[in-house]
């Protein structure tokens, strides 16, 4: 249980990049490699998803001295650009998760990282349903999907720990602070309930901005917002505690 | 006259869709003639376009923009999760 058995895991979300930001960003992250073993991003990395602010962002994290993995944010779609960012990131040595999972080797580790941006549709008994208008349907199918996927990607991972990277919550808690009517739109209960059937060790999620750093899903897994704006820090670390010390 | 919340929807729905801010977070209060903007952004520079976004669509109204810029500082505390 000595601190080096810990492995470490750095996490943001939101951090809407612009031009006018440039550079500062890369140098709160200064150091980041003696306070973390591996660094995870929870999407909405650019304000409008323009191919422009994918290449500053991309620019900010490139060749960090820890593994980086990244989802994508509803922001980062907006401009229909989501692949071209996604490039982007890759070739700055960013590991983007679009419904799958990675595994890297992170302090003496495997750690398994799955998701992508997810999606909303609302809690348990205040939800919308596969149910009415094609409009509806599509809504709810999308994340239904998500959740499928990512559920299939973690019972396939094999690792010492699993975590799940997501930019729209699969809590209600985490978004404590935001409107109640807005919940819908900020994250679906399906994402949550994927990832108790399949099991993890830890849920990061962002997207929202005004919510709370802290919560767990029915099945007791941890739940953390990490939304810039919350954290209001460069970053989270969360230590996961390994067993066999 | 139209109603100050139908104004104040106004006034969010600019700031998310205009291409010069795209901000969803931003909370927009209507009290007679004056209009205040609550929120949290990551630069000076973004906070100055929502209260311009803002100033355009309710022209008529005097605009406090109370937008907090929240800058990327030190990394805090760790958190031991077991
Ligand atoms: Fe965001
Ligand atoms: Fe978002």
């Amino acid at each position: 249980m000595s601190i080096l058995t810990d492995l470490r895991i750095a996490a943001v979300g939101d951090i809407h990049l612009g031009e006018d930001v440039r550079g500062h960003y890369r140098r709160s992250l200064a150091g980041i490699e003696d306070r973390a073993d591996v660094f995870l991003i929870a999407g909405d990395l650019t304000r409008h998803g323009t191919l422009q602010e994918g290449k500053l962002v991309a620019a900010e994290l490139r060749g960090l001295p820890i593994p980086t993995v990244a989802v994508l944010g509803n922001h980062d779609y907006h401009s229909d650009l989501e692949q071209e960012i996604a490039d982007e990131l890759r070739d700055a040595g960013v590991i983007v998760l679009d419904d799958d999972g990675v595994v890297i080797q992170a302090g003496g580790r495997k750690l398994g990282v799955v998701g992508g941006k997810g999606f909303g549709g609302g809690f348990a008994g205040k939800c919308a349903s596969e149910f009415g208008e094609r409009e509806i349907k599509n809504f709810v199918s999308h994340t239904r999907s998500i959740a499928e996927a990512w559920q299939a990607a973690l019972k396939e991972i094999e690792a010492d720990h699993r975590v799940v990277l997501s930019h729209y919550s699969p809590i209600k808690e985490t978004l404590e602070g935001e409107p109640h009517e807005i919940y819908p739109f900020l994250g679906s209960y399906l994402l949550a309930e994927a990832v108790d059937t399949a099991g993890a060790d830890l849920i990061l999620h962002g997207h929202a901005h005004k919510g709370s750093e802290k919560g767990m899903t029915p099945g007791g897994i941890r739940v953390r917002n990490v939304a810039l704006p919350v954290l209001g820090r460069a970053y989270a670390v969360y230590c996961l505690t390994c067993a066999d010390a | 006259m139209e109603a100050p919340q139908y104004v104040a929807a106004r006034v969010q729905q600019a700031l998310a869709e205009d291409g010069r801010t795209h901000e969803l977070g931003i909370r927009v209060d209507i009290r007679g003639d004056q209009l205040f903007l609550r929120g949290q952004v990551s630069g000076p520079e973004q906070r100055e376009r929502l209260g311009l976004v803002a100033h355009e669509a309710a022209p008529e109204l005097h605009v406090h923009n109370e937008i907090n810029v929240v800058e990327a500082t030190e990394p805090g505390e760790d958190e031991h999760l077991d």
